[in-house]
């Protein structure tokens, strides 16, 4: 009754052929072309975007802002020109907030090299967090003794092998944009400043030791244990025995207690420090959410890509279905996560929290706020439910776009109103870099997976995941 | 599996008695490929697979399990909206008392629709095994609920083979025991003595 076991895996590889160089490249070069064009538009209409922000809301951000004030909070972003017609209160805090706000260039207010900066750090950001989440997959896949995704390892150590190229893309629009995006690098690069008692009790993280060796510490180790791992799987293939297995094992189990400490410490000087004043105890976690569920949502896309190309027969609809019940699952985890983070906040509506909700629920965010929820939790939820769902690539193609786009608007939700304000906007500009990254990322990926047998035929529990089963 | 009586009446089956749930699976793929049609199997613990050999559907029990998380959401908004909002309205926070606090609900809604999907499956689960308080199962060996699974032919329904090419077949695919014609008996008999003396003959 089709109950036979599979005894051995038949190897194949992945030929990265000219079509799929010739796409990757083009969506490169189309487009850089169109961010380019994007940046010369935003260049020279900056004066005339954004401000679509009614004057009610320009009331309440000032009161907002006063009340900050009291706590010797002054936010920079949400202080902005119209602020000056708003009574004599908020006059004083004016100035305050102006000179926070200023930039290298002696501009008050985000430039257009704000939203360009901004723009670079979003997309290097969000496909980093691709290669993270899956190295941190076959991390956790090892420690637990997970068999069913050996045959996917392949895959997710090609979207580990963009860390090297995204990990150094990452550090150099962090660098490159210290001054323009990070108001508490503004902040303490300028000793005239009046003291801001947020900012100097952050001081002991949030520096320029951080910056630039802690970030570069942290990325540098990730890649060398990535480079451990997938030397371990590329030797595995040649010599069998459990060696390399029990090595991977070891390496995986430092590399999770490491990430977590790690990566907390990354998402607060990268992410949360955009906001310098604000903090949240669930913003990491948060970040790890983003990470984990689009990093398995651009699994399922390699997956149904290879399979459509006609590899990975050996791949059963099993495996599938148990990738699909994880992208479920962290859907799930991500809405339970933005729930926690936001419950916590909304009940105590402490000011110095609020901040954060209230500049992404006025304005233009209040759109993106709610098709952020809708795409990232209540329309996978819904879909992906139905075991039919998770068995279907196509449904499971669709829920992946969908969760991908949700957390790109997530992700933009994270960066853009702490920095460009209410002159942040999708436009030529963000598609275009997106566009281009995806090229990057696409050509990385599928080079580094032709580099290898498709199979770990030699791990330990290939047959274990050929012949998996989730029953009826 | 459940579709059909499990009260077993007066039937009369072909059964073979195995004590390993991999010869089972065989002796099922086995008898099926020759058409021969199959009344159920009872073992003590699930046996993976066997529902597809045997070719039963998928249970749509998930269906139920969807209404009573459906019904557990609903339940706790019209709870919590009732409270909060239309029964005795409170400041909380300095928050309004209307729709717009509607955050605040999930926690009830998403307990409750816990709390019903649970207690709503365990109901259902039992009530559709018919592993309800009470009800006596009929056993075709007192072995089935211990170690040993039973194949089941029912005797009464026409077959391709004869009966004996069925019992020396059930005998080669490794059954330990076969019996050509063996009657339920029910484990809800009051008087002792008479199970003991049933169970001792079975």
């Amino acid at each position: 009754m089709g109950h036979h076991i599979i005894q051995e895996v038949s190897q194949e590889k992945f030929e990265f052929t000219g079509r799929a160089k010739m796409i990757a490249i083009g969506l490169f070069v189309i487009g850089a072309i169109l961010a380019g064009v994007g940046a010369m538009d935003v260049k020279n209409h900056w004066d005339s975007i954004g401000h679509h922000a009614t004057e009610e809301v320009h009331v309440d951000e000032a009161i907002e802002s006063h009340e900050e004030a009291r706590h010797g909070d002054h936010h920079a972003t949400l202080a902005q020109d119209e602020h000056g017609h708003v009574g004599e209160g908020t006059k004083e805090l004016h100035t305050d907030a102006d000179h926070h706000g200023e930039t290298v260039d002696g501009h008050h207010g985000p430039t257009w090299m704000t939203r360009i900066w901004a723009n670079l750090l979003l997309n290097s950001y969000y496909f980093w967090l691709f290669a993270v989440s899956a190295l941190f997959f076959i991390a956790v896949n090892y420690v637990a003794n997970a068999g069913w995704a050996v045959m996917l390892k392949r895959v997710m150590e090609a979207q580990t092998s963009y860390l090297y190229l995204g990990s150094a893309i990452l550090l150099a629009v962090v660098i490159g944009s210290r001054k323009t995006l990070y108001h508490w690098v503004q902040y303490f690069d300028d000793p005239s400043a009046p003291t801001d008692a947020i900012l100097e009790s952050k001081s002991w993280l949030l520096n320029n030791t951080s910056l630039f060796f802690f970030i570069p510490f942290v990325l540098i180790s990730w890649i060398l244990i990535r480079m451990k791992l997938r030397n371990n799987s590329i030797s595995e293939d040649k010599d069998k025995g459990l060696s390399m297995f029990k090595s991977s094992t070891k390496w995986s189990a430092f590399f999770i207690f490491f990430f977590a400490f790690t990566f907390s410490a990354l998402s607060w000087l990268i992410i949360m420090s955009l906001d310098a004043h604000w903090y949240s105890t669930m913003f990491s976690v948060y970040n790890f959410a983003i990470s984990f569920v689009t990093g398995l949502s651009v699994m399922m896309v390699i997956v149904q890509y290879l399979k459509a190309k006609g590899y990975m027969e050996m791949v059963s609809d099993e495996v599938v279905h148990d990738l699909g019940k994880f992208m479920f699952a962290f859907c799930v985890f991500w809405g339970y996560i933005f729930l926690s983070q936001w419950l916590l906040i909304w009940y105590t509506n402490l000011p110095e929290e609020t901040v954060y909700f209230a500049a992404r629920l006025e304005g233009g965010y209040k759109t993106l706020f709610a098709v952020n929820i809708f795409m990232c939790f209540l329309a996978p939820f819904l879909v992906l439910m139905m075991r039919g769902a998770k068995r279907s690539p196509k449904v499971l193609l669709t829920a992946a776009a969908v969760i991908l786009i949700g957390h790109w608007i997530d992700t933009y939700l994270l960066i853009m109103p702490g920095t460009v304000g209410d002159k942040a906007g999708i436009g030529m500009l963000e598609i275009g870099t997106t566009m281009a990254f995806a090229g990057i990322f696409i050509y990385v990926v599928l080079n580094s997976l032709s580099k290898a047998n498709m199979y770990p035929i030699n791990h330990p529990y290939v047959l274990e995941s050929v012949n998996h089963d989730v029953g009826p | 599996m459940i579709d059909k009586s499990i009260l077993l009446d007066d039937k009369t089956f072909t059964v073979g008695i195995f004590d390993d749930s991999d010869k089972l699976l065989n002796a099922v793929g086995t008898l099926k490929k020759k058409g021969v049609k199959i009344f159920d199997c009872y073992t003590p613990f699930p046996v993976h697979h066997l529902d597809r050999a045997l070719g039963y559907e998928r249970t749509n029990i998930s269906i139920g399990a969807f209404l009573c998380g459906l019904l557990g959401s609903l339940t706790g908004f019209t709870l919590a909206y009732s409270m909060n909002v239309v029964d005795w309205p409170m400041i909380i926070g300095g928050k309004p008392q209307d729709i717009s606090v509607f955050t605040s609900f999930i926690p009830v809604i998403f307990e409750l629709t816990i709390l019903f999907t649970a207690f709503g499956m365990v109901i259902l689960f039992f009530a559709r095994t018919r592993m309800i308080h009470g009800i006596k199962e009929d056993l075709l060996s007192r072995r089935q609920t211990d170690d040993h699974m039973v194949l089941a032919i029912d005797n009464g329904e026409p077959q391709d083979m004869s009966a004996s090419e069925i019992q020396s077949l059930l005998a080669s695919e490794g059954a330990i025991d076969v019996d050509a014609s063996r009657t339920s008996f029910n484990t809800s008999l009051t008087d002792e003595d008479e199970l003991a003396k049933q169970l001792m003959t079975k």
